[in-house]
């Protein structure tokens, strides 16, 4: 079997570093620190994709949709019809009440038609997340929406809070598996620590863009660098990008050469 | 977007204007970096609009935290207080432990008056649901008396919190809930944290919309401070490093200079880490240096018992990385021993 011709991401200077672009129907995962731009990036992944009329998933597990919206607006990208899925857990409760799964109660909403304040977690009700009911839920939406790009925001807070009786490893391996086998276009963020080890979900997709964050006299110095791409040539430097009005823009031309990422 | 005042103009400035409303938001930095003060500034600032504020301390009793930020000379009378410090740990099996969130103890800063007594029948026990729990009430209290909300919320701190309570529970789903609380309420919050492990992610570190860090380390002898923004969802802010100081009228940062570290290596990856692995040098070598002499005192055949005690305290607040009390006390004991052994320091004019 031939690998499908690549699809761009849209990011400025990122498809020349992936030598193309991704290839389609394959998970990949977009890793770095809090604070280095992975859900900005993510966001062009999806807006590239809707600009090419293609239907576009953002399941929201860090941060509620209503911020998010506000958060994308300085961008003045057309986002209006992303579905998004508020895939937040509402706050626990302590006394037995009934908890809804999410997948019986939660419909991905449009951008346009996202409210502008905060969902509130019902009295009597809460909804609680599991990686089971997302699962359920993500793969019904596949087969009646056909979702080609999709991205999972964030796969630490899915393991994080989503995996409770669940053996994490595993269920998580269990998830991009059954990403893969959907065949839709996914990008997972990573949180990574500011000092340590890549957490081990790195090494189940397809490929790592990997953000970093650095500090100097100057400020905070934004790098880039694909870390792993099954499949297809990239290239191997670590490349500056800077966050700005357009988004992640990456300096292609001009690698980074140092020892200290 | 609404824009909610720090109360510190130069760190209003270096977040564009301020904090994005009804958002929450973590203060991290080591121990003694003024990380209760700068939460502080943002409660003073939220009560000259006449918004009410909540302060909710787990690390310090009230009582302290007035004492303490009376020094600044601000007005928190219109303060109120949750007193979520857990009492003295009964060990006794027949006194019951009761949860905090059963007797909601909130005042006015005015009232505050001694440390709260832990009971002799029973004691308070805190967790983070029963923190959720008074809090919840707190604010449909509030809503009821006045018809006004809490605009501002500071928790002081999560690492308290973090350590008092979570042992044995899922610690990343009650942080995650508790956030997700406190984004529920609507209130511009602070979270005050400690980062213990830089290796592992905390999740309120993630799940926070922003971070501000303070930065504490040793220059020579001199103690430099200087805050940055690490992270602030939806809004661009100044990236750079900026000193700051502690003064009589609270914290003041200096935003149109740069805060440099001594040091060789120019990418240089600066945090709490490179900061703390400095303090901790500095404090070895006045340790070092301590015991050198106490060595030379025995050899002279000095009574030197009692700074022995004091070098010995010293090294034990050290270890449990209470830097600022580990290098006033070192550097006290350093400063006995020289005088003992005649050889005082710099300028010595002998008759």
């Amino acid at each position: 079997m031939s690998v499908p011709a690549k699809i761009r991401t849209g990011v400025p200077g990122l498809d020349r570093m992936l030598h193309g672009g991704i290839v389609p129907g394959r998970p990949y995962i977009v890793s770095g620190p809090p604070g280095s731009g992975k859900t900005i990036l993510c966001m062009q992944v999806l807006k590239e994709g809707l600009e090419g009329g293609e239907r576009c998933l953002y399941v929201a597990l860090e941060e509620p949709p209503n911020e998010l919206k506000i958060n994308m607006r300085p961008f003045r990208w057309n986002l209006d019809d992303l579905d998004v899925l508020d895939a937040n857990s509402d706050i626990r409760r302590f006394e037995p009440t009934p908890v809804l799964e999410i997948s019986t109660e939660t419909e991905p909403v449009k951008m346009r038609s996202l409210d502008e304040r905060i969902r509130k977690t019902a009295d009597f009700e809460s909804h609680e997340v599991t990686v089971h009911s997302l699962q359920q839920l993500l793969k019904n939406l596949f087969i009646t929406r056909k979702y080609t790009r999709v991205v999972i925001d964030s796969i630490t807070a899915l393991r994080y809070f989503c995996m409770r009786d669940f053996e994490e490893a595993l269920t998580t391996q269990s998830f991009i598996r059954f990403l893969t086998e959907s065949g839709v276009t996914s990008l997972l963020t990573l949180e990574v620590p500011e000092d340590g080890e890549v957490p081990p979900e790195a090494f189940l997709a397809r490929g790592e863009i990997r953000l970093h964050k650095l500090r100097d006299e100057s400020g905070i110095k934004r790098f880039i660098s694909v870390e792993k791409y099954k499949g297809s040539s990239h290239e191997e430097f670590v490349y500056p990008f800077e966050i700005s009005s357009q988004g992640v823009v990456v300096h292609a031309s001009q690698p980074m050469v140092t020892n200290a990422v | 977007m609404e824009r909610v005042s720090t109360g510190v103009d130069g760190l209003d400035a270096m977040l564009r204007g301020g904090l994005l409303a009804a958002r929450p938001y973590v203060i991290s930095g080591p121990t003694g970096s003024g990380k209760t003060i700068l939460a502080t500034h943002f409660l003073v600032a939220g009560l000259r609009l006449g918004e009410p504020c909540l302060l909710v301390t787990v690390d310090e009793p009230p009582s302290e935290v007035k004492a303490n930020m009376a020094l600044f000379g601000w007005n928190l009378d219109r303060l109120k207080i949750l007193d979520a410090t857990p009492d003295i740990r009964a060990h006794k099996r027949v006194r019951s432990v009761i949860d905090v969130g059963t007797s909601l103890d909130v005042r006015d800063m005015e009232e505050v008056q001694g440390v709260r007594q832990s009971s002799q029948v029973r004691s308070l026990e805190v967790t983070v649901h029963s923190v959720q729990k008074m809090i919840k009430q707190e604010f449909a209290n509030r809503l009821e008396r006045t018809k006004q909300a809490y605009k501002r919320i500071v928790i002081d701190s999560m690492t308290a919190l973090k350590l008092f309570s979570m042992s044995g529970e899922d610690s990343r789903i009650l942080i995650q809930s508790f956030m997700r609380f406190l984004s529920e309420l609507e209130a511009t919050s602070l979270i005050v944290s400690e980062r213990l492990d830089r290796s592992t992610i905390e999740t309120e570190f993630f799940l926070s919309r922003g971070e501000i860090r303070v930065h504490k380390w040793l220059d020579g002898n001199v103690i430099r401070r200087a805050l940055s923004i690490e992270k602030f969802r939806g809004s661009a802010f100044d990236d750079r490093m900026r000193p700051m100081s502690i003064g009589k009228a609270g914290i003041v940062v200096f935003t149109n200079m740069q805060a440099t570290f001594r040091t060789g290596s120019s990418a240089l990856r600066v945090g709490d880490s490179f900061l703390e692995a400095r303090i901790i040098e500095e404090i070895s070598n006045v340790l070092d240096g301590a015991l050198r002499l106490v060595n030379e005192a025995h050899r002279r055949q000095l009574p030197v018992e009692d700074i022995e005690v004091e070098l010995s305290r010293a090294m034990l607040h050290f270890q449990r990385r209470q830097y600022q009390k580990a290098l006033k006390q070192a550097l006290a004991c350093d400063s006995a021993l020289r005088q003992m052994l005649g050889e005082a320091p710099a300028v010595e004019v002998k008759p």
